[in-house]
């Protein structure tokens, strides 16, 4: 796609296609045309030779004789049968003693050069030179080549358009591929892509993609949840914002009265602040911020400290708390007293009066950590629990005190959890319910 | 005590100083780096509270201007709340930091603390008997008495009524309570605060005639002794 030419996979293996055959039929064409050159010349050379034997037959038949004439009739006898043949016979002084050569260009002939025996005894032997006309052999190659170069190209044509053909039928399933995705928009991530009749080689892609997607679309699905979750509630603060202020103007108040309205306006300004922090908390932590870690001597003592904070209200709900257990490691601890303070208050807001609550630390493995805050009250629905830590959500609508608690408090616990390398975890049978986080316990245990 | 506020949100700006008029300080107020850092270098302010975005220069770039020469005291005011961004704002000079957005009181507060650090090491004596009204509290044998009666209090109790007692006729809000006396620093469970201060006022003001603690809706708690 990035590369500038070609510009398609179809129009590339086309052309690849292309020039592989056209080189392909050219060495082939090559070497047709040079192993036919090769056997005219050896024809040639062969005919050349057996001629130059006639003629030092005719020589040696000459010489019995004795007569340089017969000679001269014999050659004029040799050319008559052999009009392509050229013939030149050189007396050793240079005069010419026969000569029947056909002007032509040197190019056109084949020739070669011997003495022969002059059949005068005690004469020097003539000089032959004997030539053999070789256009019609040259023509003849020409033509061939001519068919040579024709066959290349008219082969390289044709297996090119069989190749881009067979390429565009190879491509089909990729263009349906990229249909189907240019039929997906935002508005339908739920659709899926058809990999039913794709090749194997497309299979893993195609997998891949409807995970993407898979996963886009519950994002989504997620962001559009609580974008409705975040407007339903800022909306109560903002309409009893509103109200109270257009109730405070409509008629002269006493200085009490708007002072009492003044400070339910700060109270419903000060949740809309508390639901806005804890959502830009909870963007960053998605965006990646990571805790900020310190050596931890001892959990417990964190736990105890946020226990003392919470001492009072646990009194008025007529609980008693205790922590189990103990572990070291690094931890931050500020992030900790906030995840431990939200578990505790959820606890108390829900254990059934009376009871204990408890805290659990565990050191399950060498480099994970998990604290559990448990109390007894009603059993969660175990088709709630994976839900617990989304946000805004509530297990019981009913029972939420939407004043005091919105519901973003165990989603920031679940993010603590995953800035220090771990996760949440929840569960609850026969009325007891724990929910809690899992830490990795050292800045090692970070992915 | 003059005070500077560079901030570029006019009516933020025009509660700040209002709000810190009726404590009694003076204030200047200046919307834009420029303006700002030229009243800053012209004229000797206590404490400058400047805002972290501003325009013209922004207010990292002001400190670092300002640094140079001066060793004005600077509260600095954003809205980014990362770590990050806090220990820059420090680093480049900042004395203290608070994130928008912030209750008034808080920043009150703040400034009173940074004035008394900087007016040098004229540290008060360690006060070891506090007295409101008819309250008591010797913070050395950790005992309160109201009306020479002894109270009966837990370590979190007597941490909170210390507290309130140390800032009489002074609104605290729920935050500033969570941090000081339980070291808590962020803001959530505001209902944990108010049934620690409900415990306390059971065993400090309902068994007496007057009440001393007081609730401020929508701001917090006061201890003073109110006319009836």
């Amino acid at each position: 796609m990035n590369s500038r030419v070609p510009k398609t996979l179809g129009s590339r293996l086309s052309l690849w296609l292309a020039l592989q055959s056209f080189f392909g039929l050219l060495a082939v064409c090559i070497a047709i045309y040079a192993a036919t050159f090769y056997a005219f010349r050896s024809h040639q050379l062969e005919e050349l030779a057996h001629k130059k034997g006639l003629l030092e037959h005719f020589a040696s038949e000459a010489l019995s004789t004795g007569d340089e004439k017969m000679l001269g009739h014999k050659l004029r006898d040799f050319k008559v049968g052999h009009s392509e043949f050229g013939l030149r016979v050189l007396r050793a002084e240079g005069t010419v003693f026969f000569e029947d050569v056909v002007p032509s260009a040197t190019s056109q002939r084949r020739l070669i050069e011997f003495e022969l025996a002059s059949p005068v005894a005690g004469h020097r032997p003539f000089q032959v030179t004997l030539s053999q006309d070789i256009r019609k052999d040259q023509s003849l190659l020409e033509r061939i080549a001519a068919a040579l170069v024709f066959a290349a190209l008219g082969g390289t044509l044709l297996v090119s358009c069989g190749g881009y053909l067979l390429v565009w039928l190879g491509l089909r399933p990729l263009r349906e591929l990229s249909t189907q995705v240019q039929g997906l928009a935002a508005d339908s991530l739920h659709r899926r892509l058809d990999g039913s009749n794709q090749p194997g080689e497309l299979a893993p892609l195609v997998a891949q993609f409807n995970d993407l997607l898979a996963r886009l679309d519950a994002s989504y699905e997620h962001l559009e949840g609580f974008n409705a979750d975040v407007a339903h509630e800022l909306m109560t603060p903002l309409a009893t914002l509103t109200s109270g202020a257009e109730l405070a103007l409509s008629s002269a108040k006493s200085v009490e009265e708007l002072r009492d309205t003044l400070g339910s306006s700060l109270e419903d300004l000060q949740r809309i602040t508390g639901i806005v922090q804890d959502m830009l908390f909870l963007s960053q932590a998605d965006r990646g911020a990571v805790a900020r870690r310190v050596h931890t001597p001892s959990l417990a003592a964190v736990v105890k400290q946020v226990a003392d904070y919470h001492e009072a209200a646990l009194e008025d709900a007529g609980l008693s708390l205790v922590v189990v257990g103990d572990a070291v490691g690094e931890f931050d601890v500020s992030l900790l007293q906030r995840a431990l303070s939200n578990l505790i208050g959820n606890a108390s807001r829900y254990a059934s009066s009376g009871s204990e609550v408890r805290v659990l630390i565990n050191s399950s493995s060498p480099n994970e950590v998990s604290i559990q805050v448990e109390n007894r009250g009603s059993t969660i629905e175990p088709a709630a629990l994976p839900r617990l830590f989304d946000r805004f959500f509530r297990a019981d609508m009913a029972r939420s005190n939407a004043n005091r608690n919105h519901g973003l408090g165990l989603a920031i616990v679940a993010a603590i959890a995953r800035m220090h390398g771990g996760r949440p975890i929840a569960s609850s049978s026969e009325g007891v319910t724990k929910v809690g986080l899992v830490l990795g316990s050292s800045k090692t245990s970070e992915s | 005590m003059k005070l500077l506020v560079i901030e570029d949100e006019v009516k933020l700006a025009e509660y700040i100083r209002r709000g810190l008029q009726e404590e009694g300080y003076v204030v200047d107020l200046a919307h834009n780096g420029i303006d700002g850092l030229h009243l800053a270098m012209e004229s000797d302010y206590d404490l400058i509270v400047l805002d972290g975005m501003l325009p013209g220069i922004d207010g990292l770039g002001l400190l670092a201007a300002l640094r140079q020469s001066k060793r004005t005291p600077v509260v600095m005011l954003t809205a980014r709340v990362k770590v990050e961004d806090r220990v820059r704002g420090l680093q480049s000079g900042a004395d203290d930091y608070l994130v928008k957005p912030f209750a008034f009181s808080e920043l009150a507060a703040r400034i009173q603390a940074l004035l008394r650090r900087t007016k040098g090491p004229s540290e008060p004596e360690p006060v070891r008997l506090l007295q409101v009204h008819d309250l008591e509290l010797d913070l050395i044998g950790r005992k309160a008495t109201r009306c020479g009666q002894k109270l009966q209090l837990t370590v979190q109790e007597f941490g909170l009524l210390s507290l309130l007692m140390r800032h009489e006729g002074q609104v605290l809000s729920r935050t500033e309570i969570a941090a000081q006396v339980w070291d808590m620093n962020f803001d959530s469970n505001t209902n944990v605060i108010d049934a620690a201060v409900r415990r306390l006022r059971s065993k400090v003001d309902e068994p007496f005639h007057r009440p001393l603690i007081h609730t401020v809706r929508g701001m917090g708690y006061v201890l003073e002794a109110r006319d009836e």
